[in-house]
């Protein structure tokens, strides 16, 4: 940690500071403040850590798409269930901290629409996103129907 | 997030979209731990696949950037998101103690690991005592 610092990529100076005897590695006091918060509040840009994960849904015509992001999981530690209506998705991630592991567990209940194919759900893991493919049924899909006038 | 937006600049460059910015980048999630011999990073980008992603080691920076492949059908609508869309982008600076000739890289199930390689001169050395 001492000879890797972090740069911010979008400052616009790295010009070294002076007067502060090079305590803070950047210029003007946007980036100080940013160099002082910007470590703690990593986790907030994106990725949790422990507990809950970013999730987003999209749809489609026939589907409802629920996509997780969970860098690092093992397959075999995902599970995917439906639960009264509820999508329940959970994950542990093993961590080596120093000379022993830890894991690290993730869950999160994510509300879908009731038009779902319950037995016809599949789910997919690459590059550390979860995709969960949710069929809607045949009555939810956008249907034309004509109708006659006499 | 707009009281975060104000107190805290980072938050401003690239984390979120829509903002006009024909190219959002955020900073992905990263650890550092050292050994003897060499340093170790860990970075954390979900959605970036080993085609996306670029490491370049130059004049005391290392630069990591990672483009999220998203494997969705065309035409899907967003009902919510959490995630974003743009791209990782993580600059380390260091005081070329690292071999920029011995950096070995790994992506797995979006974590990065890069092996970064003390230079001779920066191991740590036992003297004898005669």
């Amino acid at each position: 940690m001492r000879l890797i610092h972090y740069t911010n990529p979008n400052a616009l100076s790295i010009a070294p500071t002076a007067g502060l005897g090079g305590r803070f590695p950047r210029g003007d006091i946007e980036d100080q403040v940013d160099w002082l918060f910007g470590t703690a509040l990593a986790g907030f840009s994106g990725l949790a850590r422990g507990g809950q994960f970013p999730v987003d849904i999209f749809e489609d015509k026939e589907n409802t798409y629920v996509r997780a992001e969970l860098p690092g999981v093992n397959r075999d530690a995902i599970g995917v269930e439906i639960v009264e209506g509820s999508l329940s998705i959970q994950a542990s991630r093993k961590e080596k901290s120093g000379e022993g592991e830890s894991t690290v567990s993730f869950n999160r209940l994510v509300s879908i629409p009731d038009e779902v194919q319950a037995d016809k759900v599949s789910a997919a893991y690459e590059n550390g996103v979860l995709t969960v493919t949710l069929p809607k049924k045949e009555e939810a899909k956008p249907k034309k129907i004509t109708v006659s006038v006499n | 997030m707009s009281l975060f937006n104000t107190i805290i600049p980072s938050l401003h460059h690239g984390t979120h979209e829509g903002n006009g910015d024909p190219h959002p980048i955020c900073r992905p999630y990263f650890e550092i731990d050292e050994t003897e011999g060499a340093y170790g990073v860990t970075v954390y980008m979900p959605g970036v696949a080993k085609e996306g992603l670029e490491i370049t080691a130059e004049g005391g920076e290392l630069r990591i950037t990672g483009k999220r492949a998203t494997k969705l059908p065309e035409g899907v609508t967003a009902l919510h998101r959490e995630s974003s869309d743009a791209a990782f982008e993580l600059v380390l600076t260091h005081d070329n103690t690292v071999n920029t000739g011995k950096i070995e890289a790994e992506l797995k199930d979006g974590i990065l690991r890069v092996a970064l390689a003390k230079v001779e001169s920066a191991k740590p050395r036992k003297i004898a005592i005669t």
